[in-house]
């Protein structure tokens, strides 16, 4: 912690060329997180320092987990009982977003603004349908119907179905069920603070890390914004990996799966055993 | 305290799966049955992934069946003969599970299929639980009224299969493919529902092959061994769902949860037991049932998507 501060402030006693040149720099506390056997969540702290930083100035910082592919359903009723139906492909969605402020969001800077350069989990969101909505209308009759049938997707050369059969409010539910998601596991989160502004251009911001958070790599962007526009930022990379028993095990089973099915196996039955010499003499 | 598994990907406190063991054991000790229509519902409902559950509930029910089949094994009272048919047909039913369940988990099905299942087969062997033994109780309250057992029956079409085979254990002259067929079935169910199947397979043991009830305890446990292992090695080696830590939790919480449980369920008359069993697999049934039907709090559902990924 010490030498992300030491480092911070020998960024920041740099000479500075332009005098007038906002910059920003930053650098975690940690480079990796550890998720160990007792892991119940962690707190992350990043350290950074601002050149030119002045009284309107405010800073965004948000740390985006590895994508990951999703397929969101929607549950409908059908002979009573509830059926998932209606799917609606996701690529490369962050598994954990979170974002920490100088001042609340949505007084940093204007939401078309937000839109733009993809800050906040609603930006984030939606630049993602943006991407997906070709591949979408290649099979925009599955979503619209409603039905869950899957019907041949058109060919990429033929006339795709019309535009307008992915109608903008069913997606943006979608996209609010893959936030509502987020939030309940605290795996998305928008706080309304979070960064505090220390003296002589310095600032310091803690994120927290949910018991659910996901493996993989990490990347914290950290944004100055002047009158409600970003005009400069910085990223630094975060790696959450397992460690101890629990990467053993993980690792044991993916990378050797044969052999770890057998070891259960064998556990499992010398647990039996044990059980049966200890309760079963007679 | 709480512990990370590695393979669920969940953080639990230990004491809670200590104690789902203890309680899940407990009952299986009592009703003599393996529990694990209690346990994977139950692992479902503290968080663990569906997938992880089915597959972990198979590992934990390999050691609670080694446990209970040595006694077996030392009285005799186990047909091996019949126990090796049941697990040809188990086996290939536990590997045709193991497929449905990747093929069921890629069309973002598998909830509802476990949860039909569970409904389906609980409510019909509950229910036929519960009729039987309420008249089982009825009987022994009014002794005087026509005590005599029913006379066995024929087993009807079962007598003219062909393939028969001299089971001397059982005392019976039938044909294979029965068991071999039962033992399918349950396979599959292994695989599917995360049970052991033993509230299928004994009742079918008893009124479809005629077993002597000494033997088919026994001949459960034996098959159950093999199947449930099989299955926890075809998940571990092909879809990656196998918590060990979480398995042997609940393996530490069980087996001495069903010393009490056997020792409880000594006090009680066989019928009231049966009927009590029958009460609580309604009652899982029931609320399997009401989850299908009841408006769920989020109408949607987040499934990840790629092939050999974790629920």
């Amino acid at each position: 912690m010490i030498a992300a501060l030491l480092l911070a402030l020998g960024l920041q006693g740099q000479p500075q060329i332009a005098t007038e040149a906002p910059g920003i720099v930053a650098a975690l506390t940690q480079e990796t997180v550890e998720i160990r056997e007792d892991f119940d969540g962690a707190e992350l702290v990043l350290y950074g320092a601002t050149r030119g930083l002045t009284i309107q100035d405010e800073i965004v910082v948000v740390l985006r987990g590895p994508g990951r592919d999703l397929r969101v359903m929607q549950k409908s009723r059908s002979f009573g009982i509830w059926v998932n139906s209606a799917p609606l492909e996701f690529d490369d969605v962050p598994s954990y977003y979170a974002i920490a402020t100088s001042l609340p969001l949505e007084t940093i800077a204007h939401p078309d603004e937000l839109e733009r350069s993809g800050i906040g989990l609603q930006a984030m969101l939606e630049a993602n349908a943006r991407a997906m909505e070709a591949s979408w209308l290649l099979r925009a009759s599955t979503v619209v119907d409603g039905a869950g049938e899957t019907n041949p997707p058109a060919e990429p050369g033929e006339q795709a179905e019309p535009p307008a059969l992915i109608r903008q409010d069913r997606v943006s539910e979608y996209l609010d069920a893959i936030a509502r998601a987020g939030r309940r596991d605290d795996v998305f989160a928008e706080a309304q603070r979070g960064v505090e502004i220390l003296d002589g251009g310095l600032f310091r911001a803690t994120i927290a890390l949910p018991p659910l958070t996901p493996v993989g790599n990490y990347v914290a962007e950290v944004y100055l914004f002047r009158g409600g526009r970003p005009i400069a930022s910085r990223s630094a990379s975060l790696r959450v990996e397992k460690a101890g028993i629990e990467r053993f095990f993980f690792e044991f089973a993916h990378d050797l799966p044969v052999l770890y099915g057998l070891f259960c196996v064998l556990m499992a039955m010398i647990a039996g055993y044990i059980a049966n010499l200890a309760f079963n003499r007679r | 305290m709480q512990i990370y598994l590695p393979i669920a990907e969940i953080s639990v406190n230990i004491f809670l799966l200590l104690g789902l063991g203890l309680g899940v054991g407990f009952l299986s000790g009592m009703f003599g049955v393996g529990g694990g229509f209690l346990m994977t519902p139950l692992l479902i409902f503290i968080g663990v992934p569906p997938a992880v559950a089915v597959s972990t509930g198979a590992n934990q029910i390999i050691a609670s069946s080694t446990s209970g089949v040595f006694p077996h094994w030392k009285r005799k009272t186990l047909d091996l003969k019949m126990g090796v048919l049941l697990l040809i047909g188990g086996s290939s039913g536990s590997i045709a599970g193991v497929q449905l369940f990747a093929l069921l988990r890629g069309m973002g099905q598998i909830d509802l299929i476990i949860s039909l299942s569970y409904v389906g087969f609980l409510g019909i062997v509950g229910g036929l639980m519960m009729i039987e033994s309420v008249r089982a109780i009825i009987r022994a309250a009014n002794p005087d009224k026509s005590g005599g057992r029913r006379s066995l029956r024929k087993r009807g079409w079962i007598d003219r299969l062909p393939f028969k085979m001299r089971f001397p254990a059982s005392g019976l002259y039938i044909s294979v493919i029965p068991p071999v067929a039962i033992g399918f079935f349950v396979g599959t169910l292994v695989a599917i529902m995360g049970v052991a199947g033993g509230f299928i397979m004994v009742p079918a043991m008893i009124y479809m092959l005629r077993m002597p009830t000494n033997v088919v305890v026994g001949t459960s446990l034996f098959q159950i061994l093999f199947v449930t292992a099989l299955t926890t090695f075809l998940q571990a080696a092909q879809n990656q769902t196998v918590d060990i830590l979480l398995a042997l939790l609940l393996t530490v919480g069980g087996v001495i949860g069903a010393q009490f449980g056997a020792r409880a369920g000594r006090n009680v008359k066989a019928e009231e037991l049966r009927a009590l069993l029958a009460a609580l697999v309604l009652a899982v049934c029931l609320k399997m049932g009401w989850d299908l039907v009841v408006t769920p709090s989020d109408l949607f559902t987040i499934l990840p998507r790629g092939a050999g990924e974790g629920f």
